[in-house]
Protein backbone atom coordinates (compact mmCIF):
# COMPACT_ATOMS: atom_id res chain seq x y z
CA UNK A 1 0.00 0.00 0.00
CA UNK A 2 1.32 3.47 -1.32
CA UNK A 3 1.62 6.67 -2.99
CA UNK A 4 3.94 6.30 -6.16
CA UNK A 5 4.63 8.97 -8.48
CA UNK A 6 6.21 7.81 -11.95
CA UNK A 7 7.52 10.39 -13.91
CA UNK A 8 5.52 13.27 -12.89
CA UNK A 9 5.55 16.28 -14.84
CA UNK A 10 3.58 19.49 -14.19
CA UNK A 11 3.05 23.10 -16.48
CA UNK A 12 1.27 25.95 -15.01
CA UNK A 13 -0.53 28.07 -18.13
CA UNK A 14 0.94 26.62 -21.22
CA UNK A 15 1.42 28.64 -23.82
CA UNK A 16 1.10 32.17 -22.18
CA UNK A 17 3.72 34.75 -20.94
CA UNK A 18 2.67 32.93 -17.36
CA UNK A 19 4.22 29.80 -18.39
CA UNK A 20 5.89 27.86 -15.66
CA UNK A 21 7.50 24.18 -15.04
CA UNK A 22 6.04 23.70 -11.80
CA UNK A 23 7.21 19.91 -11.59
CA UNK A 24 10.00 18.46 -12.97
CA UNK A 25 10.48 14.13 -13.29
CA UNK A 26 9.40 13.45 -9.66
CA UNK A 27 9.43 10.03 -8.43
CA UNK A 28 9.00 8.73 -5.55
CA UNK A 29 7.65 6.17 -3.48
CA UNK A 30 5.25 7.36 -0.29
CA UNK A 31 5.04 4.07 1.59
CA UNK A 32 1.90 3.05 4.51
CA UNK A 33 2.75 4.95 7.98
CA UNK A 34 5.90 7.34 6.88
CA UNK A 35 6.03 10.44 8.59
CA UNK A 36 7.70 13.02 5.57
CA UNK A 37 8.85 16.16 5.95
CA UNK A 38 9.04 18.16 2.89
CA UNK A 39 10.91 20.99 2.29
CA UNK A 40 11.66 23.65 0.05
CA UNK A 41 11.37 27.52 -0.37
CA UNK A 42 8.63 29.55 -1.48
CA UNK A 43 7.77 28.70 -5.55
CA UNK A 44 9.62 25.35 -5.39
CA UNK A 45 6.77 23.23 -6.32
CA UNK A 46 5.98 21.34 -2.93
CA UNK A 47 2.70 22.77 -2.66
CA UNK A 48 1.62 21.74 -6.71
CA UNK A 49 3.50 18.31 -6.16
CA UNK A 50 0.83 17.55 -2.79
CA UNK A 51 -2.00 18.74 -4.89
CA UNK A 52 -1.54 16.28 -7.63
CA UNK A 53 -1.09 13.70 -4.19
CA UNK A 54 -5.71 13.51 -4.57
CA UNK A 55 -6.07 14.82 -7.39
CA UNK A 56 -6.50 18.82 -7.24
CA UNK A 57 -3.72 19.11 -10.15
CA UNK A 58 -3.55 17.23 -13.28
CA UNK A 59 -0.06 15.74 -14.27
CA UNK A 60 0.88 17.02 -17.92
CA UNK A 61 2.38 13.78 -17.94
CA UNK A 62 3.57 10.52 -16.07
CA UNK A 63 1.22 8.85 -14.13
CA UNK A 64 0.51 8.58 -10.17
CA UNK A 65 -0.78 5.65 -8.72
CA UNK A 66 -2.61 5.06 -5.29
CA UNK A 67 -2.54 1.72 -3.44
CA UNK A 68 -1.52 0.10 -7.02
CA UNK A 69 -4.04 1.80 -8.87
CA UNK A 70 -3.48 4.55 -11.21
CA UNK A 71 -5.71 7.90 -10.71
CA UNK A 72 -5.67 8.89 -13.98
CA UNK A 73 -7.79 5.64 -15.36
CA UNK A 74 -11.29 7.12 -16.54
CA UNK A 75 -13.31 5.10 -14.43
CA UNK A 76 -11.25 6.00 -10.81
CA UNK A 77 -13.22 7.58 -8.54
CA UNK A 78 -11.86 11.18 -7.57
CA UNK A 79 -13.79 11.61 -4.87
CA UNK A 80 -12.63 8.44 -3.19
CA UNK A 81 -8.85 9.63 -3.42
CA UNK A 82 -9.60 12.79 -1.87
CA UNK A 83 -11.07 10.87 1.08
CA UNK A 84 -8.57 8.92 1.38
CA UNK A 85 -5.95 11.50 1.14
CA UNK A 86 -6.94 14.09 3.48
CA UNK A 87 -4.73 17.84 2.14
CA UNK A 88 -5.52 20.37 4.83
CA UNK A 89 -3.87 23.61 2.92
CA UNK A 90 -2.11 26.73 4.07
CA UNK A 91 -4.23 28.82 6.20
CA UNK A 92 -7.19 26.22 6.04
CA UNK A 93 -9.16 28.67 8.56
CA UNK A 94 -9.95 30.78 5.51
CA UNK A 95 -12.07 27.78 4.48
CA UNK A 96 -14.36 27.92 7.13
CA UNK A 97 -18.11 28.47 6.54
CA UNK A 98 -20.36 26.98 8.43
CA UNK A 99 -22.74 28.67 11.24
CA UNK A 100 -21.34 26.84 13.92
CA UNK A 101 -17.77 24.96 14.70
CA UNK A 102 -19.58 20.74 14.78
CA UNK A 103 -21.11 21.49 11.56
CA UNK A 104 -18.25 23.04 9.36
CA UNK A 105 -16.57 19.73 10.89
CA UNK A 106 -19.05 17.65 9.63
CA UNK A 107 -18.90 19.09 6.07
CA UNK A 108 -16.32 16.71 5.02
CA UNK A 109 -17.66 13.53 6.13
CA UNK A 110 -21.11 14.48 4.98
CA UNK A 111 -19.71 14.46 1.74
CA UNK A 112 -18.84 10.95 2.18
CA UNK A 113 -22.54 10.24 2.48
CA UNK A 114 -22.23 8.40 5.67
CA UNK A 115 -25.59 7.77 8.30
CA UNK A 116 -25.62 10.96 10.34
CA UNK A 117 -24.91 9.35 13.34
CA UNK A 118 -21.31 8.35 11.75
CA UNK A 119 -20.65 11.50 10.99
CA UNK A 120 -21.54 13.11 14.38
CA UNK A 121 -19.17 10.53 15.89
CA UNK A 122 -16.50 11.27 13.30
CA UNK A 123 -16.75 15.03 13.72
CA UNK A 124 -16.86 14.50 17.53
CA UNK A 125 -13.72 12.63 17.50
CA UNK A 126 -11.49 14.88 15.39
CA UNK A 127 -12.13 17.64 17.42
CA UNK A 128 -10.98 15.86 20.31
CA UNK A 129 -8.19 14.97 18.90
CA UNK A 130 -7.17 18.35 17.90
CA UNK A 131 -7.86 19.64 21.38
CA UNK A 132 -10.78 21.46 20.58
CA UNK A 133 -13.22 21.62 24.08
CA UNK A 134 -16.82 20.37 23.93
CA UNK A 135 -17.47 24.09 24.89
CA UNK A 136 -16.91 25.76 21.86
CA UNK A 137 -18.71 22.96 19.51
CA UNK A 138 -21.78 25.77 18.94
CA UNK A 139 -19.71 28.63 18.58
CA UNK A 140 -19.19 30.26 15.50
CA UNK A 141 -16.17 29.72 13.76
CA UNK A 142 -15.89 32.99 13.00
CA UNK A 143 -15.49 34.29 16.84
CA UNK A 144 -12.89 31.65 17.63
CA UNK A 145 -9.15 32.93 17.89
CA UNK A 146 -6.57 32.34 15.03
CA UNK A 147 -4.98 29.05 16.42
CA UNK A 148 -8.34 27.52 17.67
CA UNK A 149 -9.50 28.33 13.89
CA UNK A 150 -6.85 26.23 11.92
CA UNK A 151 -7.43 23.58 14.86
CA UNK A 152 -11.14 23.28 13.49
CA UNK A 153 -10.44 23.47 10.45
CA UNK A 154 -7.63 20.64 10.51
CA UNK A 155 -10.41 18.95 12.59
CA UNK A 156 -12.28 19.21 9.49
CA UNK A 157 -10.24 17.12 7.24
CA UNK A 158 -9.29 14.50 9.74
CA UNK A 159 -13.04 13.66 10.30
CA UNK A 160 -13.22 12.20 7.15
CA UNK A 161 -10.65 9.70 8.27
CA UNK A 162 -8.21 10.23 5.52
CA UNK A 163 -5.32 7.21 5.52
CA UNK A 164 -2.88 9.58 3.94
CA UNK A 165 -2.83 13.23 5.97
CA UNK A 166 -1.07 16.28 3.93
CA UNK A 167 -0.27 19.50 5.61
CA UNK A 168 1.03 22.38 3.90
CA UNK A 169 2.77 24.74 6.22
CA UNK A 170 0.33 23.89 9.12
CA UNK A 171 1.94 26.28 11.60
CA UNK A 172 2.20 29.55 9.34
CA UNK A 173 1.75 32.59 10.92
CA UNK A 174 1.21 30.93 14.45
CA UNK A 175 3.12 31.66 17.59
CA UNK A 176 5.58 29.24 18.85
CA UNK A 177 3.30 27.70 21.41
CA UNK A 178 0.71 26.97 19.05
CA UNK A 179 3.47 25.81 16.66
CA UNK A 180 4.29 23.45 18.99
CA UNK A 181 0.58 22.34 20.19
CA UNK A 182 0.25 21.55 16.42
CA UNK A 183 2.88 20.02 15.71
CA UNK A 184 2.34 17.33 18.36
CA UNK A 185 -1.22 16.63 18.07
CA UNK A 186 0.22 15.84 14.43
CA UNK A 187 2.90 13.18 15.88
CA UNK A 188 0.33 11.77 17.74
CA UNK A 189 -1.95 11.47 15.09
CA UNK A 190 0.69 9.64 13.26
CA UNK A 191 1.55 7.31 16.11
CA UNK A 192 -2.03 6.29 17.35
CA UNK A 193 -3.76 6.01 14.60
CA UNK A 194 -0.93 4.92 12.25
CA UNK A 195 -1.65 7.27 9.00
CA UNK A 196 0.80 8.25 6.72
CA UNK A 197 2.02 11.81 7.22
CA UNK A 198 3.35 14.62 4.57
CA UNK A 199 4.32 17.56 6.93
CA UNK A 200 4.85 20.41 4.02
CA UNK A 201 7.13 23.64 5.63
CA UNK A 202 10.00 25.31 5.15
CA UNK A 203 11.38 25.02 8.43
CA UNK A 204 13.93 22.70 8.89
CA UNK A 205 13.63 23.00 12.80
CA UNK A 206 9.89 21.91 13.09
CA UNK A 207 10.51 19.12 10.65
CA UNK A 208 13.62 17.44 11.92
CA UNK A 209 12.22 17.16 15.29
CA UNK A 210 9.12 15.06 14.00
CA UNK A 211 9.61 13.14 11.07
CA UNK A 212 11.48 10.19 9.77
CA UNK A 213 12.13 11.12 6.28
CA UNK A 214 12.76 14.11 4.13
CA UNK A 215 12.24 15.37 0.31
CA UNK A 216 14.07 18.29 -0.51
CA UNK A 217 12.07 20.13 -3.20
CA UNK A 218 13.80 23.12 -5.26
CA UNK A 219 12.89 24.48 -8.88
CA UNK A 220 10.21 21.88 -9.25
CA UNK A 221 12.43 18.91 -8.93
CA UNK A 222 13.20 16.54 -5.59
CA UNK A 223 16.83 16.96 -4.82
CA UNK A 224 17.41 15.37 -1.76
CA UNK A 225 15.08 12.45 -0.63
CA UNK A 226 15.98 10.09 3.06
CA UNK A 227 16.42 10.83 6.28
CA UNK A 228 17.10 14.05 8.08
CA UNK A 229 20.39 12.93 9.00
CA UNK A 230 21.23 11.63 5.74
CA UNK A 231 20.00 15.21 4.26
CA UNK A 232 21.25 17.22 6.61
CA UNK A 233 24.85 15.92 5.75
CA UNK A 234 24.44 17.89 2.37
CA UNK A 235 23.74 21.37 4.44
CA UNK A 236 26.21 23.41 2.24
CA UNK A 237 24.11 22.03 -0.67
CA UNK A 238 21.03 23.30 1.16
CA UNK A 239 22.21 26.49 1.74
CA UNK A 240 22.69 27.37 -2.04
CA UNK A 241 19.09 26.18 -2.63
CA UNK A 242 18.39 28.90 -0.20
CA UNK A 243 17.67 26.19 2.68
CA UNK A 244 19.49 25.68 5.49
CA UNK A 245 20.17 22.59 8.35
CA UNK A 246 18.83 23.49 11.66
CA UNK A 247 20.99 25.32 13.79
CA UNK A 248 21.97 22.29 16.32
CA UNK A 249 24.20 20.91 12.89
CA UNK A 250 25.82 23.95 12.44
CA UNK A 251 26.82 24.11 15.93
CA UNK A 252 27.82 20.24 15.63
CA UNK A 253 29.78 20.46 12.53
CA UNK A 254 31.82 23.45 13.86
CA UNK A 255 32.52 21.58 16.59
CA UNK A 256 33.45 18.78 14.98
CA UNK A 257 36.07 20.84 12.48
CA UNK A 258 37.52 22.29 15.86
CA UNK A 259 38.59 18.58 16.87
CA UNK A 260 35.90 17.95 19.59
CA UNK A 261 35.15 13.98 18.45
CA UNK A 262 31.08 14.14 18.12
CA UNK A 263 28.97 12.74 15.60
CA UNK A 264 27.80 15.60 13.14
CA UNK A 265 24.50 13.72 12.57
CA UNK A 266 23.09 15.36 15.67
CA UNK A 267 19.34 17.31 13.94
CA UNK A 268 17.88 18.01 17.01
CA UNK A 269 18.80 19.82 20.10
CA UNK A 270 18.37 17.04 22.53
CA UNK A 271 20.55 14.50 20.17
CA UNK A 272 22.89 17.37 20.15
CA UNK A 273 23.08 17.81 24.06
CA UNK A 274 23.04 13.93 24.68
CA UNK A 275 26.21 13.57 22.29
CA UNK A 276 28.32 16.62 23.64
CA UNK A 277 27.78 15.23 27.15
CA UNK A 278 29.09 11.72 26.15
CA UNK A 279 31.96 13.35 24.59
CA UNK A 280 32.55 15.44 27.54
CA UNK A 281 32.28 11.94 29.96
CA UNK A 282 34.69 10.04 27.73
CA UNK A 283 37.20 13.07 28.09
CA UNK A 284 36.60 13.45 31.93
CA UNK A 285 35.52 17.18 32.02
CA UNK A 286 32.86 15.86 34.21
CA UNK B 1 -9.96 26.25 -14.56
CA UNK B 2 -10.33 29.23 -12.79
CA UNK B 3 -7.18 30.59 -14.05
CA UNK B 4 -8.30 30.64 -17.70
CA UNK B 5 -10.45 33.88 -17.30
CA UNK B 6 -8.25 35.91 -18.90
CA UNK B 7 -10.62 39.31 -18.88
CA UNK B 8 -8.97 42.19 -17.20
CA UNK B 9 -6.26 41.27 -16.57
CA UNK B 10 -2.49 42.36 -17.45
CA UNK B 11 -0.36 40.46 -19.67
CA UNK B 12 3.15 41.19 -18.84
CA UNK B 13 5.59 41.77 -22.16
CA UNK B 14 6.94 44.75 -23.53
CA UNK B 15 5.58 46.02 -26.27
CA UNK B 16 4.96 49.41 -28.25
CA UNK B 17 1.09 49.30 -27.10
CA UNK B 18 2.73 48.43 -23.53
CA UNK B 19 4.49 51.60 -23.62
CA UNK B 20 2.10 53.91 -24.75
CA UNK B 21 0.23 56.41 -22.61
CA UNK B 22 -2.72 55.61 -20.88
CA UNK B 23 -4.41 58.56 -21.61
CA UNK B 24 -4.04 57.72 -25.97
CA UNK B 25 -5.46 53.65 -25.11
CA UNK B 26 -7.91 54.87 -23.40
CA UNK B 27 -8.78 57.65 -25.64
CA UNK B 28 -8.26 55.23 -28.47
CA UNK B 29 -10.62 52.68 -26.81
CA UNK B 30 -13.17 55.05 -26.36
CA UNK B 31 -13.04 56.39 -29.91
CA UNK B 32 -13.22 52.10 -31.34
CA UNK B 33 -16.38 51.42 -29.11
CA UNK B 34 -18.03 54.45 -30.26
CA UNK B 35 -16.96 54.10 -34.33
CA UNK B 36 -18.23 49.97 -34.02
CA UNK B 37 -21.73 51.68 -33.84
CA UNK B 38 -21.39 54.42 -36.60
CA UNK B 39 -21.90 51.81 -39.18
CA UNK B 40 -24.63 49.31 -40.72
CA UNK B 41 -22.65 47.54 -43.47
CA UNK B 42 -20.42 44.32 -42.94
CA UNK B 43 -17.66 46.10 -44.96
CA UNK B 44 -16.81 48.34 -41.58
CA UNK B 45 -16.21 45.43 -39.49
CA UNK B 46 -13.05 44.57 -42.41
CA UNK B 47 -11.72 48.14 -41.52
CA UNK B 48 -12.05 47.58 -37.96
CA UNK B 49 -10.62 44.37 -38.41
CA UNK B 50 -7.42 45.62 -40.09
CA UNK B 51 -7.02 48.26 -37.24
CA UNK B 52 -7.87 45.81 -34.19
CA UNK B 53 -5.28 43.06 -35.98
CA UNK B 54 -2.64 45.75 -36.27
CA UNK B 55 -2.93 46.80 -32.69
CA UNK B 56 -2.65 43.22 -31.41
CA UNK B 57 -0.06 42.41 -33.46
CA UNK B 58 1.95 45.58 -32.55
CA UNK B 59 1.02 44.84 -28.66
CA UNK B 60 2.63 40.84 -28.59
CA UNK B 61 -0.39 39.41 -26.53
CA UNK B 62 -0.86 35.93 -28.07
CA UNK B 63 -4.14 35.72 -29.64
CA UNK B 64 -5.33 32.71 -28.30
CA UNK B 65 -5.04 34.24 -24.96
CA UNK B 66 -7.05 36.92 -26.14
CA UNK B 67 -9.77 34.92 -26.96
CA UNK B 68 -9.60 32.68 -23.86
CA UNK B 69 -11.36 36.23 -22.93
CA UNK B 70 -14.20 35.38 -24.71
CA UNK B 71 -15.13 32.63 -22.48
CA UNK B 72 -16.46 34.45 -19.26
CA UNK B 73 -18.79 35.97 -21.82
CA UNK B 74 -19.93 33.12 -24.13
CA UNK B 75 -23.41 33.07 -22.28
CA UNK B 76 -24.22 36.58 -23.14
CA UNK B 77 -23.05 36.09 -26.81
CA UNK B 78 -25.30 33.08 -27.15
CA UNK B 79 -28.38 35.05 -26.03
CA UNK B 80 -27.71 37.94 -27.98
CA UNK B 81 -27.09 36.09 -31.26
CA UNK B 82 -29.97 33.99 -30.48
CA UNK B 83 -32.26 36.47 -29.53
CA UNK B 84 -31.27 38.36 -32.71
CA UNK B 85 -31.55 34.99 -35.01
CA UNK B 86 -35.40 34.20 -33.72
CA UNK B 87 -36.82 37.59 -33.06
CA UNK B 88 -36.19 39.74 -36.03
CA UNK B 89 -39.51 40.16 -38.35
CA UNK B 90 -38.78 39.30 -41.84
CA UNK B 91 -38.83 37.25 -44.45
CA UNK B 92 -39.19 33.85 -43.29
CA UNK B 93 -36.33 30.85 -44.19
CA UNK B 94 -37.02 28.22 -42.14
CA UNK B 95 -39.96 27.29 -39.32
CA UNK B 96 -40.59 24.83 -36.56
CA UNK B 97 -43.47 25.66 -33.95
CA UNK B 98 -42.88 29.11 -32.75
CA UNK B 99 -39.83 29.51 -33.41
CA UNK B 100 -39.06 30.88 -37.04
CA UNK B 101 -35.51 32.36 -38.64
CA UNK B 102 -35.43 35.01 -41.55
CA UNK B 103 -33.28 36.56 -43.63
CA UNK B 104 -33.16 39.53 -41.67
CA UNK B 105 -32.67 37.38 -37.84
CA UNK B 106 -29.84 35.66 -39.42
CA UNK B 107 -27.84 38.97 -40.78
CA UNK B 108 -28.60 41.45 -37.56
CA UNK B 109 -27.37 38.32 -35.30
CA UNK B 110 -24.35 37.37 -37.05
CA UNK B 111 -23.73 41.62 -37.64
CA UNK B 112 -24.18 42.28 -33.29
CA UNK B 113 -22.39 38.87 -32.43
CA UNK B 114 -19.51 40.37 -34.44
CA UNK B 115 -19.96 43.90 -32.85
CA UNK B 116 -19.78 41.99 -29.70
CA UNK B 117 -17.01 40.03 -30.34
CA UNK B 118 -15.27 43.50 -31.44
CA UNK B 119 -16.20 45.28 -28.15
CA UNK B 120 -15.17 42.55 -25.87
CA UNK B 121 -11.57 42.44 -27.47
CA UNK B 122 -10.80 45.20 -28.52
CA UNK B 123 -11.33 46.92 -24.65
CA UNK B 124 -9.82 44.15 -22.90
CA UNK B 125 -6.82 44.70 -24.98
CA UNK B 126 -6.64 47.92 -23.51
CA UNK B 127 -5.91 45.90 -19.70
CA UNK B 128 -3.83 43.41 -21.29
CA UNK B 129 -1.61 46.20 -22.08
CA UNK B 130 -2.06 48.60 -19.05
CA UNK B 131 -1.69 48.29 -16.03
CA UNK B 132 -3.95 49.47 -12.97
CA UNK B 133 -1.77 51.78 -11.77
CA UNK B 134 -1.39 53.30 -15.30
CA UNK B 135 -4.90 53.40 -16.21
CA UNK B 136 -6.02 55.13 -12.80
CA UNK B 137 -2.99 57.93 -13.79
CA UNK B 138 -4.86 57.91 -17.37
CA UNK B 139 -8.39 58.27 -16.22
CA UNK B 140 -7.49 60.76 -13.78
CA UNK B 141 -6.15 62.61 -16.07
CA UNK B 142 -8.78 62.47 -18.73
CA UNK B 143 -11.58 63.29 -16.42
CA UNK B 144 -9.43 65.79 -14.45
CA UNK B 145 -11.81 68.73 -15.89
CA UNK B 146 -14.59 67.09 -14.19
CA UNK B 147 -13.05 67.78 -10.96
CA UNK B 148 -14.73 71.82 -11.46
CA UNK B 149 -17.76 70.32 -10.95
CA UNK B 150 -17.16 68.81 -7.53
CA UNK B 151 -17.02 65.35 -9.14
CA UNK B 152 -14.75 62.85 -6.98
CA UNK B 153 -12.10 62.04 -9.84
CA UNK B 154 -9.63 61.06 -7.54
CA UNK B 155 -12.08 58.53 -5.36
CA UNK B 156 -13.58 57.36 -8.89
CA UNK B 157 -10.21 55.99 -10.17
CA UNK B 158 -8.78 54.46 -7.18
CA UNK B 159 -11.54 52.63 -6.75
CA UNK B 160 -11.83 51.58 -10.03
CA UNK B 161 -7.68 50.47 -10.05
CA UNK B 162 -8.32 48.84 -6.45
CA UNK B 163 -11.13 47.20 -7.98
CA UNK B 164 -9.51 45.85 -11.18
CA UNK B 165 -5.98 44.83 -8.77
CA UNK B 166 -8.59 42.70 -6.87
CA UNK B 167 -9.77 40.62 -9.71
CA UNK B 168 -6.81 38.43 -10.12
CA UNK B 169 -6.33 38.50 -6.56
CA UNK B 170 -10.07 37.56 -5.99
CA UNK B 171 -9.46 34.88 -8.47
CA UNK B 172 -6.58 32.75 -7.15
CA UNK B 173 -8.54 33.02 -3.68
CA UNK B 174 -11.55 31.72 -5.39
CA UNK B 175 -9.48 28.23 -6.71
CA UNK B 176 -7.56 28.50 -3.71
CA UNK B 177 -10.70 27.62 -1.41
CA UNK B 178 -12.49 25.87 -4.62
CA UNK B 179 -9.98 23.54 -4.00
CA UNK B 180 -9.94 23.43 0.12
CA UNK B 181 -13.36 22.31 -0.43
CA UNK B 182 -13.18 20.15 -2.94
CA UNK B 183 -10.60 18.18 -1.15
CA UNK B 184 -13.21 17.74 1.66
CA UNK B 185 -15.65 16.15 -0.73
CA UNK B 186 -17.21 19.08 -2.13
CA UNK B 187 -18.80 19.11 -5.50
CA UNK B 188 -19.35 21.84 -7.53
CA UNK B 189 -19.91 20.32 -10.62
CA UNK B 190 -22.84 17.89 -10.65
CA UNK B 191 -26.21 18.10 -9.70
CA UNK B 192 -29.57 19.49 -10.55
CA UNK B 193 -29.57 23.92 -10.29
CA UNK B 194 -30.73 24.28 -6.83
CA UNK B 195 -28.13 21.79 -5.54
CA UNK B 196 -25.48 23.51 -7.31
CA UNK B 197 -26.31 27.04 -5.98
CA UNK B 198 -26.60 24.97 -2.45
CA UNK B 199 -22.88 23.69 -3.40
CA UNK B 200 -21.52 27.34 -4.01
CA UNK B 201 -22.28 28.19 0.13
CA UNK B 202 -19.02 26.52 1.09
CA UNK B 203 -17.02 28.49 -1.47
CA UNK B 204 -19.18 32.15 -1.14
CA UNK B 205 -18.92 32.50 2.48
CA UNK B 206 -14.92 31.74 2.80
CA UNK B 207 -14.44 34.58 -0.03
CA UNK B 208 -16.85 37.35 1.43
CA UNK B 209 -15.09 36.61 4.45
CA UNK B 210 -11.44 37.04 2.57
CA UNK B 211 -12.65 40.03 0.78
CA UNK B 212 -13.60 41.76 3.45
CA UNK B 213 -10.49 40.95 5.48
CA UNK B 214 -8.39 42.19 2.23
CA UNK B 215 -10.53 45.49 2.05
CA UNK B 216 -9.74 45.95 6.00
CA UNK B 217 -6.31 45.02 5.33
CA UNK B 218 -5.39 47.47 2.83
CA UNK B 219 -7.32 50.09 4.17
CA UNK B 220 -5.38 50.18 7.16
CA UNK B 221 -2.06 49.71 4.17
CA UNK B 222 -3.44 53.30 3.24
CA UNK B 223 -4.01 54.82 6.44
CA UNK B 224 -0.80 54.27 7.71
CA UNK B 225 0.92 55.67 4.55
CA UNK B 226 -1.03 58.78 5.37
CA UNK B 227 -3.58 58.63 2.67
CA UNK B 228 -6.08 61.33 2.39
CA UNK B 229 -7.74 61.07 -0.82
CA UNK B 230 -6.61 63.38 -3.45
CA UNK B 231 -6.32 66.36 -2.02
CA UNK B 232 -2.67 67.99 -3.20
CA UNK B 233 -1.20 64.79 -4.07
CA UNK B 234 1.41 64.92 -6.60
CA UNK B 235 2.58 62.11 -8.64
CA UNK B 236 6.46 60.14 -8.98
CA UNK B 237 5.92 59.67 -12.39
CA UNK B 238 3.46 62.18 -13.89
CA UNK B 239 2.11 61.40 -17.65
CA UNK B 240 3.91 63.56 -20.33
CA UNK B 241 3.08 62.45 -23.84
CA UNK B 242 6.16 61.74 -26.07
CA UNK B 243 6.48 61.50 -30.24
CA UNK B 244 5.20 57.73 -30.13
CA UNK B 245 1.74 58.74 -28.47
CA UNK B 246 1.17 61.33 -31.28
CA UNK B 247 1.80 58.96 -34.02
CA UNK B 248 -1.06 56.67 -32.01
CA UNK B 249 -3.29 59.88 -32.05
CA UNK B 250 -2.47 59.98 -35.58
CA UNK B 251 -3.18 56.42 -36.18
CA UNK B 252 -6.64 56.31 -34.46
CA UNK B 253 -7.61 59.47 -36.62
CA UNK B 254 -6.62 57.61 -39.60
CA UNK B 255 -8.68 54.60 -38.70
CA UNK B 256 -11.47 56.69 -37.86
CA UNK B 257 -11.36 58.21 -41.48
CA UNK B 258 -10.80 55.48 -43.10
CA UNK B 259 -13.89 53.67 -42.05
CA UNK B 260 -15.57 56.54 -42.77
CA UNK B 261 -14.69 56.96 -46.01
CA UNK B 262 -14.91 53.36 -47.08
CA UNK B 263 -18.59 52.79 -45.49
CA UNK B 264 -20.20 55.70 -46.29
CA UNK B 265 -18.73 56.20 -50.07
CA UNK B 266 -17.24 53.25 -51.29
CA UNK B 267 -18.43 50.56 -50.67
CA UNK B 268 -22.11 51.52 -48.82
Amino acid sequence: MSIILDKVNYEYSKGTAYEKKALRNINLEIRDGEFIGLIGHTGSGKSTLIQHLNGLLRATSGAIYYNGQDIYDEDYKMKDLRSKVGLVFQYPEHQLFETTVLRDVKFGPSNQGLPALEVDLRAYEALKQVGIGEDMLDLSPFELSGGQKRRVAIAGVLAMKPEVLILDEPTAGLDPKGRDEILDQIAKLHQENKITVILVSHSMEDVAKYVSRLIVMNRGEAVFDGSPKKVFRHYKELERIGLAAPQVTYVMNELAERGVMVSTDATTVEEAGAEILQWAKKCGII
Amino acid sequence: MIRDITIGQYYPVDSVIHRLDPRVKLMGTLIYIISLFLFKSFTGYLVALVFLGAVIKLSRVPLGYILRGLKAVIVLLFFTIGFNIFLTPGQVIWQAWVFKITREGLRSGAFMGIRLIFLIVGSSLMTFTTTPNHLTDGLERLLGPFKRLHMPVHEVSMMMSIALRFIPILLEETDKIMKAQSARGADFESGGLIKKAKSLVPLLVPLFVSAFRRANDLAMAMEARCYRGGEGRTKMKPLKYGRRDYIAYGMIALYLGALFLITRYLWK
